[in-house]
């Protein structure tokens, strides 16, 4: 891994095969986390908060989320509009992610969330595709991203809809 | 009426869900209302259980909020569902949803709120009703506070609400509950809850605050 604020990261529920069409070639100081294993489900321990702080205390290959959030500039997510949200995928990764976060409290736009346990700040980049998706999933996923990138204090953050997959071609650099 | 009580959370027990299914079970329990009740804390729901769901005439499913929506095990077993719903010749059934959050201000529920919505629609369900939960770190004081008392004053009212929508089959707008109690308070009492766990796994308060 990058040190810290290096690094841009993708969280993809693309096929290899879509990835590879889509982007051809390596992107720079990049890394895709796509669903490549089994990837277990937030048990909501809080584990990563009071037994082992910043680590999840499952041991798979999605238990370091909080570490990897660390070192990013930019976060990507390319996620399948599901009722307004992400895949299963993708919300299984971000619901693994709270380690980024510190357990206490903190208000900000008025409201509570959490405070942050790392200094960088990250630009979030999200990316929804689905051939049908209905005018109420796409003000849901609207929203949804905004209180995302509000919660995880992202410096700012972008959102876009495609239908197909192919219409990202050359639009993520 | 066949009414599902189905707890979306991951938690086997004491889950926050668990205890407003419980009051919303006692609200519910009469007549000849038959309730069946549900577990989802796995990403699959099983064949036998999609047969009694789809024979129900209502559904009331209790969350927690994760990261500004459903929890990813739970978003498993709806696209399931979905599926199973979708099929022609299946009856009108409802959906009723109860979304509780750790932070204070209920609102934050409103999303999770919006896509049992959008599920429902896709799935050809009838949307009932939501109830958004803030504060939900004090849920637990309902075992020794009474409902309808001192911070839970208003939520006596609400599940009534929420449960005369159910037993009519109507629908209502999103009903919003925060405890009564200073936000503020909220806060410390949570930081003083934190440091106690923390310690409580053998490590010191300091330790909240380690960056891997």
């Amino acid at each position: 891994m990058g040190g810290r604020g290096e690094m841009r990261l993708i969280i993809s529920d693309l096929e290899r095969d879509e990835r590879r069409r889509l982007f051809p070639q390596p992107l720079a100081e990049t890394i895709w986390l796509e669903e490549e294993g089994p990837i277990h489900h937030c048990l909501g321990c809080f584990g990563c908060w009071v037994k082992t702080p910043g680590v999840c205390v499952i041991r798979d290959q999605y238990g370091d989320m909080g570490e990897m959030l660390s070192k990013c500039t930019e976060v990507i997510i390319i996620s399948h509009c599901c009722y307004g949200g992400f895949s299963p995928f993708v919300k299984n990764v971000l619901d693994r992610s709270i380690s980024y976060l510190h357990p206490y409290f903190t208000i900000r736009n008025g409201r509570m969330h959490h405070r942050r346990r790392y200094k960088n700040h990250f630009h979030l980049q999200v990316w929804f595709y689905g051939e049908d998706i209905t005018v109420k999933e796409k003000e849901t996923a609207e929203k949804l991203v905004k209180a995302n990138a509000i919660n995880m204090d992202a410096s700012d953050y972008s959102v876009a809809f495609v239908r197909h997959i192919a219409e990202m071609e050359g639009r993520i650099r | 009426m066949k009414i599902a009580l189905i707890n979306g959370s991951p938690k086997r027990k004491e889950s926050a869900s668990g205890l407003v299914l419980e009051i919303f079970k006692a609200f519910v329990a009469k007549d000849d209302n038959q309730i069946y009740e549900f577990h989802f804390d796995q990403p699959q729901v099983r064949k036998e259980e999609i047969t009694l769901l789809a024979d129900c005439d209502l559904l009331l499913l209790a969350f927690p909020l994760y990261v500004d929506g459903i929890p990813s095990h739970l978003l498993h077993c709806l696209r399931q569902l979905e599926g199973a719903f979708r099929a022609p010749g299946g009856k009108e059934i409802m959906v009723y949803t109860i979304v509780n959050c750790g932070f204070y201000e209920d609102a934050h529920n409103e999303l999770a709120i919006a896509m049992m919505k959008n599920w429902s629609e896709r799935a050809g369900l009838k949307w009932g009703q939501g109830l958004a939960i803030g504060g939900g770190g004090m849920l637990p004081f309902l075992k020794s506070i009474p409902l309808g008392r001192g911070p839970f004053k208003k939520l006596k009212p609400a599940f009534a609400q929420l449960a005369s929508h159910a037993l009519n089959r109507s629908s209502g707008e999103t009903i919003f509950f925060t405890p009564a109690f200073p936000r503020f308070l909220y806060k410390l009492a949570g930081e003083i809850g934190w440091r106690q766990a923390v310690k409580a796994n053998g490590l010191r308060s300091g330790d909240l605050f380690l960056r891997k």
